[in-house]
């Protein structure tokens, strides 16, 4: 039989079955917390870092990401506090900066409240969220690609950067990519990147609503959990 | 790398994947760097993804992916080696290496790399030869180093 533990999120008690992570308890619960490298179907690794939330315990709040975060039976969670939407905010920012031709990416800055980026972009076209290598491992076992190097070198390639045998292009990975949609005016020439903010008609209904999973369309360039 | 190395290496650890750092480290010490075929071979035999070993290898700093030089020189860049001149020394040993920092001279006899702490700062500028730590070295220290570690080696050729 399935246990079930109670917590309280945003001052809303929720029952969820035990096991579950915060970020699908919100989601299962009409709360939006911005994510992007969560993908329902796979393991959660934390890499976006967006999906943060304060988890208050023994009256100190800890942030952490609500995607690699159990619930637990009393558990108090904040997913939208000033604190957070700083925090997010800032995350957003870093990720528009490392990766601005991506709508997914753009779309998530306008949600978490970006109104302009002060880090000089660097194009790397890649943000490491790694769903193409856990989609890779995960679902097909294939394990054709994975994490190469480390600190500012790290990047996602194939063992000794040449397409093994074993790999059946079979594109899960381009498909999982939120690189792969790039922004509505077209790629962005070099030294022309900008913060795009063109969906901010979408953020009013966010705003108005404030921490409500309002399915909005910002999520469609990533797959939002919601949309799947 | 012969076979009969490699052989040597996997003794007792087939089919164990929690070996792998351990028979990556034998491989790097008996031939200086991780060949492809290495990696390729640990692969199989000890049931690790290939992604995987050369994830593990590319992403510690003790094992390296292209051949090094006979000798390895490590120079700190550290803060306190920096305020007393490390910068100088570097630039000394890339000058009569003829490589920069990271690189391999084209004989296979150095490989210069820089460091940003060996922490030992009381000791500063601190170089590393072949293990054994130099303190305070000056540039001019430096290029006797260099010369009487390739004049061993010349003597050596000659007496072999």
């Amino acid at each position: 039989m399935e246990q079930y533990v109670t917590l309280t999120m945003d001052g809303a008690r929720a029952r969820v079955p035990r096991g579950t992570s915060v970020l699908d308890a919100a989601m299962e619960y009409g709360i939006c917390i911005p994510h992007l490298c969560h993908i329902p179907y796979l393991s959660d690794m934390g890499a976006c870092r967006l999906c943060i939330v304060e988890h208050i315990e023994n009256g100190r709040a800890k942030v952490t990401t609500s995607c690699t975060l159990r619930v637990q039976e009393g558990m108090v969670i904040r997913t939208n506090t000033e604190k957070i939407r700083k925090l997010r905010r800032n995350i957003a920012e870093l990720l528009v900066a490392e990766a601005p031709n991506s709508r997914a990416v753009q779309d998530i800055a306008v949600r978490c409240g970006v109104k302009e980026v002060r880090y000089p972009f660097r194009n790397n076209d890649c943000v490491l969220c790694g769903r193409c290598v856990r989609v890779c491992t995960e679902m097909w076992g294939a394990r054709a690609i994975g994490f190469v190097g480390r600190g500012k070198e790290r990047h996602v390639d194939f063992p000794f950067g040449v397409r093994p045998d074993f790999c059946k292009q079979c594109s899960s990975c381009v498909d999982l990519c939120p690189m792969t949609i790039t922004p509505c005016d077209g790629p962005m020439k070099p030294g022309e990147e900008r913060l795009c903010g063109k969906c901010e008609s979408q953020l009013q209904v966010t705003e108005q609503i404030p921490d409500t999973c309002v399915w909005c369309d910002l999520g469609m360039g990533f797959n939002c959990a919601r949309q799947a | 790398m012969s076979d009969q190395s490699m052989a040597a290496i996997l003794e007792g650890r087939t089919s164990q994947p929690q070996q792998l750092i351990e028979a990556l480290h034998d491989v790097q010490q008996l031939s200086g760097y991780i060949p492809q075929e290495a990696m390729t071979t640990l692969s199989q035999e000890l049931g690790v993804p290939l992604i995987e070993v050369y994830r593990v290898a590319s992403f510690y700093k003790a094992f390296s992916l292209t051949p090094r030089g006979r000798h390895v020189m490590t120079v700190c860049m550290g803060t306190a080696c920096h305020v007393r001149g490390a910068a100088r020394v570097a630039e000394q040993a890339s000058a009569q290496l003829g490589v920069e920092p990271g690189g391999t001279t084209s004989d296979g006899q150095f490989t210069l790399e820089c460091v940003n702490c060996l922490g030992a700062c009381a000791l500063g500028p601190v170089v590393v030869l072949d293990g054994v730590y130099h303190d305070q070295v000056t540039p001019r220290k430096l290029g006797r180093m260099i010369e009487s570690v390739r004049r061993a080696e010349s003597e050596d050729r000659l007496h072999v």
